[in-house]
């Protein structure tokens, strides 16, 4: 246990200067081999970017050394992972660490593994991901930590719920779950009231697997921090209102990596901070997230993870970016309903009021709002095959864009880690006749 | 009165419980809903499962074909003017393709009657679940005063909860004692899913009258099988069991067989605990949170009570909660040496020939198996 514990907070500190290490042979290979390519379509990297990487290898290189050192829960995307922190433990984000193996492109493989296992094509491809990763043992940061808790919030999908039921019965490890009503227009008080005592279930459970007794104001301090990360990546969304915008909404996805996992941390605070800097900065010296931006777009739903590149560069080659997503815009609109002074009862207010959480009328608000904020003239509603909370509604959603918005709307169907499901060529060609259609 | 049920049409049968007793009629989407109280309120419930076949009318494409055939269906069928005989519909928060359709007919429309929702919560067994449940069923009761007109009678909500206390215990008999039933799999369950829209009292004289034909020793001579998945449709895979040679001997259909309420207490003096009591009363289902080893116990005392030689997964395209739990079903019967046969359908009427032939193979390796050497 202590030699654990050594090895654990020993990745948190001297793992920064293997991590550098690393990523300074890697700079030195590429730079090896590089020859003059074609003009980039973008702007220059954002150089915060070194930070991100760091930040996200050492979570995930601590990580390696977690159980046995401190307690560790795997955590879902819209958890209030708030409650977990002042009780150490160290939290991981099996959505997160999905998605990173989509941008790698590991799933097929992946995936094979966990359909031979039984589970179906049909099922969200982030829980085959992570299925066949444990079924493999495999993961691209070298290991993952066992749970000795799941906490798992309904508020974002129903899946994540059966995902983590298959997960607790794998790992014999308590299931935490708030189950979160859905909202039509405002919460009702009896559905507020019962994920507030869920919380509090929540605390104790926690407080038993960690050994540890809840300490309110280090919760208070913690929301305070997590209300301010949550107000910064909402400024360093914001900066993209400028045109042209500084980075793009697929950059957004990458850099929101810390607003998801390393909340109510000081260190995901500074680097918001540092992330917002620069983009003013470029922002004030006119720099683009694309060279030459002409059209402004709106996403809606999770990215493909495996063809961000593709698309972006697909559209930057004719002018157009996503200025907005409202993904990444998810993770802003909690600063506002976070309250220190009543954290548990905040956190249940927070947790419930998400955009996967809240009906239609609700979602097409914000769409409407994004649209008109980042001045975009089209958008592309993902359909995802893997996401149907966030794709059912989407067809009427899209006709009401038109119509009240007057913006130029492409329904695109693909997944958002499971590359069989894109048809490159077909998926360019839908992309290409949207955008000549802004002619 | 009594009607030929087994022959009048569900609009025929809602129109002439409108004429005759004045009754609403409210189309309910899947699975689980507080029906003692729609009864207290003289509300004749319509189940709506699909319907099963092509969706009947464009409003499908309001949803993507990757969605379950039952959310598709049901927005065409409402959209169609096909439902019209109904007031109003009831959708309980199943599963994220029921609350999208809800979100979806409340917001954006396609449906100019009432929607209700019913927000039951997640978690069996726990403290906040239970007071939440309450709390959700009195709202409801709320709504349908004020949707009704009428005061609920706690007396008929009393009387409401018996009654479907009767129907709960001879519908669990004619499940548990299936080998004594002579009733083939196509009129047993035709009779079962007359639940679905006949009005209670009715189908509980059925029932009684089907439990008073059970059969001192058993009569079903076929291979008894379990099956588990989430509807009995098409009919036709229930006839290509009897054809095949085989009954199923176990239920676990989140249709039929888990939706039985098996209360091992009296009836509690307070309704509203009756009524919260019942939700949790019924089987471990993956919609409801349950931990997943408690289903997995269930399914495997319920195939050892029942006999089971094979069991039969039958699920439907998209539906995740059932699609998780494959795995462990599979790994579950192997250990037991019990064989496993997994079929997906998609609300079809009929099924495939291919499927048929499956069928017929399973249970024919299971008599050969279960052949005394």
């Amino acid at each position: 246990m202590i030699l654990r514990r050594l090895q654990y907070e020993m990745a948190g500190h001297a793992g920064l200067a293997l991590i550098r290490f690393q990523d300074w042979q890697k700079a030195r290979s590429r730079n090896k081999g590089k020859g003059k390519g074609k003009p980039s379509l973008f702007g220059p990297p954002l150089e915060c970017l070194g930070k991100l990487k760091e930040m996200m290898s050492l979570h995930y290189l601590q990580g390696r050394y977690a159980d046995g050192a401190v307690p560790v829960a795997w955590v879902t995307s819209g958890f209030p992972v708030e409650i977990l922190r002042p009780l150490g433990f160290h939290t991981l984000y099996p959505e997160n660490h999905a998605a990173m193996c989509g941008a790698l492109r590991l799933v097929p493989q992946l995936s094979d593994s966990a359909e031979q296992e039984g589970y179906s094509r049909d099922l969200c491809s982030y829980a085959r991901t992570d299925f066949g990763c444990g079924l493999l043992h495999t993961t691209p940061v070298g290991r993952l930590p066992k749970p000795d808790l799941l906490a798992c919030s309904n508020n974002i999908c129903q899946t994540v719920l059966y995902w983590y039921k298959a997960l607790a019965a794998h790992y014999n490890v308590p299931l935490v779950l708030i189950d979160t009503p859905f909202v039509y227009g405002e919460a009702k008080p009896h559905h507020v009231q019962y994920v507030r005592t869920q919380l509090e279930e929540l605390v104790s459970v926690a407080e038993r697997v960690s050994g540890r007794r809840m300490n309110y104001d280090e919760l208070s301090a913690i929301m305070v921090r997590s209300r301010e990360g949550s107000r910064l990546w909402g400024e360093c969304l914001a900066k993209a209102k400028a045109k042209p915008a500084p980075w793009t909404g697929i950059d957004g996805f990458f850099h929101m990596g810390p607003i998801v996992a390393l909340r109510g941390s000081e260190e995901c605070n500074a680097y918001y901070r540092m992330l917002r800097d620069e983009l003013q900065d470029r922002v004030n010296r006119g720099i683009g997230g694309i060279l030459n931006e002409k059209h402004r777009l709106l996403w809606d739903n999770l990215p493909m993870w495996f063809a961000t590149r593709e698309i972006s560069t697909l559209l930057a080659e004719r002018g157009f970016s996503f200025a907005c997503t409202s993904y990444t815009n998810a993770w802003a609109e909690a600063a506002g309903k976070i309250s220190p002074a009543d954290p548990i009862g905040s956190a249940a207010h927070a947790c419930m009021h998400i955009i996967l959480n809240q009906d239609l009328c609700n979602r097409l608000g914000i769409l409407t709002r994004l649209a008109r904020d980042y001045s975009c003239d089209g958008a592309v509603l993902h359909s995802d095959r893997s996401c149907k909370p966030y794709s059912v509604g989407q067809i009427d959603l899209k006709e009401r864009l038109t119509k009240e918005m007057g913006l130029k709307v492409l329904l695109l169907e693909s997944d958002h880690n499971d590359p069989r499901s894109w048809a490159s060529e077909p998926g360019a060609n839908r992309l290409s006749a949207f955008m000549e259609s802004f002619a | 009165m009594t009607y030929n049920a087994g022959t009048i049409s569900r609009s025929a049968y809602a129109l002439r419980q409108r004429e005759e007793f004045g009754r609403r009629c409210l189309a309910v989407l899947p699975i689980y809903y507080p029906k003692e109280l729609l009864t207290a309120f003289d509300i004749l419930t319509m189940e709506l499962w699909g319907p099963p076949g092509a969706p009947c009318g464009d409003a499908a494409g309001r949803i993507q074909t990757y969605v379950c055939a039952v959310a598709r269906n049901a927005i065409a069928f409402l959209q169609s003017g096909k439902a019209e005989v109904v007031d109003g519909v009831l959708i309980p928060h199943t599963c994220d393709s029921l609350q999208g359709l809800a979100a979806l007919l409340m917001d954006f429309g396609g449906w100019s009657k009432k929607v209700f929702v019913f927000q039951h919560p997640r978690g069996v067994g726990r403290a906040s679940a239970k007071a939440c449940l309450e709390q959700e069923l009195r709202a409801l009761a709320g709504e349908l005063e004020e949707w009704t007109g009428k005061r609920l009678d706690p007396e008929r909500l009393t009387w409401a909860l018996a009654l479907h206390r009767k129907i709960e215990a001879y519908r669990a008999t004619l499940l548990d004692q299936r080998e004594l039933c002579p009733l083939n799999e196509v009129e047993l369950y035709a009779l079962l899913r007359r639940g679905e829209w006949l009005w209670p009292e009715e189908h509980l004289e059925e029932l009684r009258r089907a439990v008073q034909g059970l059969a001192p020793v058993p009569v079903q001579k076929g291979i008894p099988i379990m099956v588990t998945g989430y509807l009995p449709e098409p009919s036709g895979l229930l006839a290509a069991l009897t054809d095949a040679g085989a009954y199923i001997a176990g239920d676990d259909y989140a249709a039929v067989g888990r939706r039985v309420g098996r209360e091992a207490n009296g009836a509690p003096a307070d309704p509203w605990t009756g009524l919260t009591e019942r939700y949790f009363a019924v089987a471990p289902c993956p919609t409801r949170n349950v931990v997943t080893g408690n289903r997995m116990q269930y399914l495997e005392s319920l195939a050892k009570s029942s006999g089971a030689r094979g069991v039969l997964v039958h699920v439907q395209k998209f539906c995740e909660p059932e699609l998780f739990d494959i795995p462990g079903i599979r790994k579950l019967f192997a250990a037991s040496g019990i064989p496993v046969l997994v079929v997906e359908g998609e609300l079809e009427l009929a099924i495939s020939g291919q499927t048929e032939t499956r069928l017929a193979a399973f249970i024919e390796m299971l008599r050969t198996a279960g052949r005394p050497s």
